[in-house]
């Protein structure tokens, strides 16, 4: 047998060498990939900004739109490279603070005169398209709905889908996950099929449906339509996170003196924060973004959700205006981006803990 | 404080049958501790005591009345879990607090019991500590705080000291046993540990494959097992067990003839370790033997013999080796120490009778 020879400090130096500069290489290509893939979904939202801030009406002038992405590319660029090099926290967040300072003042000298807020107007007039067409009409009434009663519409829909979706997907995802019942399994393969299936197929029945009980053209009908697609998937999701709660605290709980409703209540709900939290983040964008069953079952101007808002504005003067289309479109996706900022920090904890049948 | 009465108790799911029908009575403010391997069915018998399981036949009894129908809540029965089951959002403070929540004790007198709990299981600097970030010992000791808080009539101990370290566990084990006999509170406690067992309890229940094998005091466990389990079971190192066969009132040992009164029919000898005496080879009536292994123990010393017997054990006091491995000794085989069993029943024959010649 080869007497293995054991390696002398210098070696251990050099093998401690080479695994930090192989740490350091994937870090940065990581980085790397990051930005290149990222640029690409950012670069459209950032357009969809710019535009909204300095279109004016009759088109868009794309120099500005060149110059400001050769602020931006450069920017996130930067950023990702003082992410890769810069070990210290503080330091690392007050190079990312300096360059983002230094990319609003060279978007300021470069572009600023172009900027302006002149296509957030729908805000305040809701006679904005009449008023751009020239084409003031004897009547004085408008053409449009006030884009705040569109965007009440939107958040009482996706706020209720909320609710709706979180309260019964977190009571039936206990009861699948808890209790043993005769077709619980048939009934979670149906939830999984249910949520394979294209809704679309459905607009026909379903504006039948409504139509036959009188639900047609109201937001309660939109709602209950979209909730309960929602559902199956939400109560599949909130069973996985039950699943993962043990049994014994539980018990524990029922023995200290709890009855099964406060130990679900005060024990075990509390562990299932993260997932109620997510299926309510998505039920929330979900029921904002809704377009397909709104289009289909809403008619009337005071049912406008925001995206029917934004569907007429570009349908009426599209090719005319960007820039209001764009500021609309800015607009419609503040809450959604919101909402990601704050719950952001919970979400990324998330790990869909063990889903099992 | 509570004298507890199990008759005829069992449980089973389907064709699993965790706990074969036992009786079992304990009385008020004993301590109890319930010994077996794994899987034999201790966790289950505690939780159908506690509440959380109901038995499937039998009749349970706290003070004479049946409660097999009454909630885990209304009990008040203290359990501390194998998993200690701590409330994970919840501070140790609070965990300990939780059983009080349900007995409508005032938060500040909920308080100062959870505090001087704590402090009675040396936790009490860990209060503001989450369960995550606490050993498990700690944890186990957190468990057994909210489960003493509450002042119960039954407390229910599955493995509580299985994660403590050996000079912790020794301290914690006369604790419970003085708080046990302060409080007076009837107590079971499951556990695989021999010592524990026989160092904390009044009696002990001995459990195998969902039966109770036997109960007794560590005495009657050690020296007059009934069965084959329990003489195996009990006692470390584990006891000698040698083949034999009774014909005629004779047992046919190769270096001795020995007389009995046990029927014809196959048996087995068992002979604790302690009691086989090792001297010089060749000796009349001895049973030669060569040392294949030695075990230095501390205080003790484990010799490993190959036999006409087959393989024996053999323990002696003291820490001086008088043998080494591949020495040729003698044993003696008092027959005043030698158990004899029924192979087919592994039901210990009371009277054996067994003399020389
Ligand atoms: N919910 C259940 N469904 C079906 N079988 C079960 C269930 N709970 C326990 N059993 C079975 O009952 C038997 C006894 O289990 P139990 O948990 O009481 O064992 P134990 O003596 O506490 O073991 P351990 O020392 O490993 O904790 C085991 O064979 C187990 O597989
Ligand atoms: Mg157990």
């Amino acid at each position: 047998m080869a007497a293995t020879r054991k390696p002398d400090q210098a070696e251990w130096d050099a093998l401690a060498a080479r695994s930090r500069s192989e740490a350091r290489r994937n870090q940065s290509l990581l980085i790397a990939f990051l930005v290149t893939v990222s640029l690409p979904v950012l670069l459209p939202y950032f357009w969809m900004f710019t535009i909204s801030v300095s279109a004016k009406t009759g088109g868009v002038e794309s120099i500005v739109l060149w110059k400001s992405s050769a602020i931006l590319v450069p920017t996130i660029v930067g950023i990702g490279l003082v992410n890769a090099f810069v070990g210290d926290r503080m330091r690392k967040l007050y190079a990312a603070a300096a360059i983002v300072v230094a990319a609003v003042l060279a978007i300021f000298i470069s572009i600023g005169d172009e900027l302006h807020l002149g296509n957030y107007v729908f805000l305040h007039n809701s006679n904005f398209v009449q008023d751009l067409e020239g084409r003031r009409q004897a009547t004085t009434e408008s053409q449009f709905p006030s884009v705040w009663l569109a965007f009440g519409n939107s958040l009482m829909l996706a706020s209720a889908q909320t609710v709706l979706v979180l309260f019964v997907s977190t009571l039936a995802g206990y009861y699948l996950s808890r209790f043993q019942f005769a077709g619980r399994q048939a009934f979670l393969q149906s939830l999984l099929i249910l949520h394979a299936f294209p809704a679309m197929t459905l607009i026909i029945p379903i504006f039948l449906l409504m139509y036959w009980s009188g639900m047609l053209d109201t937001l309660t009908g939109v709602l209950l339509v979209v909730t309960t697609l929602e559902l199956p998937f939400a109560i599949f999701i909130m069973k996985g996170f039950f699943d993962a709660v043990p049994w014994d605290i539980e018990m524990s709980a029922l023995a200290d003196g709890a009855s099964r409703r406060q130990a679900f209540f005060m024990v075990v709900l509390p562990q299932v924060r993260v997932g109620m939290l997510a299926v309510g983040v998505f039920a929330f964008i979900k029921g904002f973004e809704e377009y397909v069953f709104v289009r289909t079952l809403l008619f009337d101007k005071q049912n406008w959700v925001m995206s029917l808002y934004i569907f007429w504005v570009s349908d009426d003067i599209m090719g005319v205006d960007y820039g209001i289309v764009a500021a609309v479109a800015v607009f419609y996706v503040m809450p959604s981006v919101m909402l990601y900022l704050f719950c952001q920090k919970y979400l990324v904890q998330m790990n869909i803990g063990g889903i099992k049948g | 404080m509570a004298r507890i009465e199990l008759s005829s108790v069992t449980k089973s799911w389907g064709d699993v049958v965790a706990v074969e029908p036992t009786d079992l009575v304990i009385d008020d403010g004993e301590l109890v501790a319930i010994l077996g391997p794994s899987g034999c069915g201790k966790s289950t018998t505690l939780f159908m005591l506690a509440g959380i399981y109901a038995p499937s036949g039998g009749e349970l009894r706290f003070d004479g009345a049946v409660v097999n129908e009454v909630e885990a809540r209304h009990r008040n029965v203290g359990i501390v879990f194998q998993s200690y089951a701590l409330y994970p959002h919840m501070n140790v403070r609070r965990n300990i607090m939780f059983p009080l929540k349900f007995k409508g004790v005032p938060a500040a007198e909920a308080r100062r019991r959870a505090e001087e709990t704590a402090r009675l299981v040396q936790v009490g600097e860990l209060l503001d500590r989450t369960p995550a970030q606490m050993s498990g010992g700690q944890q186990q000791r957190v468990a057994l705080a909210r489960a003493l808080v509450k002042e119960p009539q039954l407390l229910l101990l599955d493995e509580p000291l299985s994660n403590l370290d050996a000079t912790l566990r020794l301290s914690m084990r006369s604790e419970i046993r003085r708080l046990q006999r302060q409080l007076g509170v009837t107590t079971i406690l499951v556990t695989h540990d021999q010592v524990e067992a026989t160092t904390m309890a009044d009696r002990i229940v001995c459990m195998s494959k969902g039966r109770i094998e036997q109960v007794g005091s560590v005495d009657d466990l050690f020296l007059r097992p009934k069965s084959l389990f329990v003489a195996s079971f009990i006692g470390a190192p584990p006891i000698n067990l040698v083949d034999a066969r009774a014909e005629g009132g004779r047992l046919a040992l190769p270096h001795q003839a020995v007389g009995t009164k046990a029927g014809d029919g196959d048996v087995v000898i068992g002979i604790r370790p302690e009691n086989v005496a090792l001297g010089a080879p060749d000796r009349e009536g001895c049973l030669a033997a060569t040392v294949l292994q030695v075990e230095p123990m501390g205080r003790e010393t484990l010799y490993v013999l190959d036999s006409a017997l087959g393989r024996l054990h053999a323990l002696e006091h003291g820490a001086q080796r008088r043998f080494r491995d591949g020495d040729r000794v003698g044993c003696e085989l008092p027959l005043s120490a030698m158990l004899l069993f029924d192979r087919q029943s592994g039901l210990r024959i009371e009277e054996p009778g067994l003399a020389a010649g």
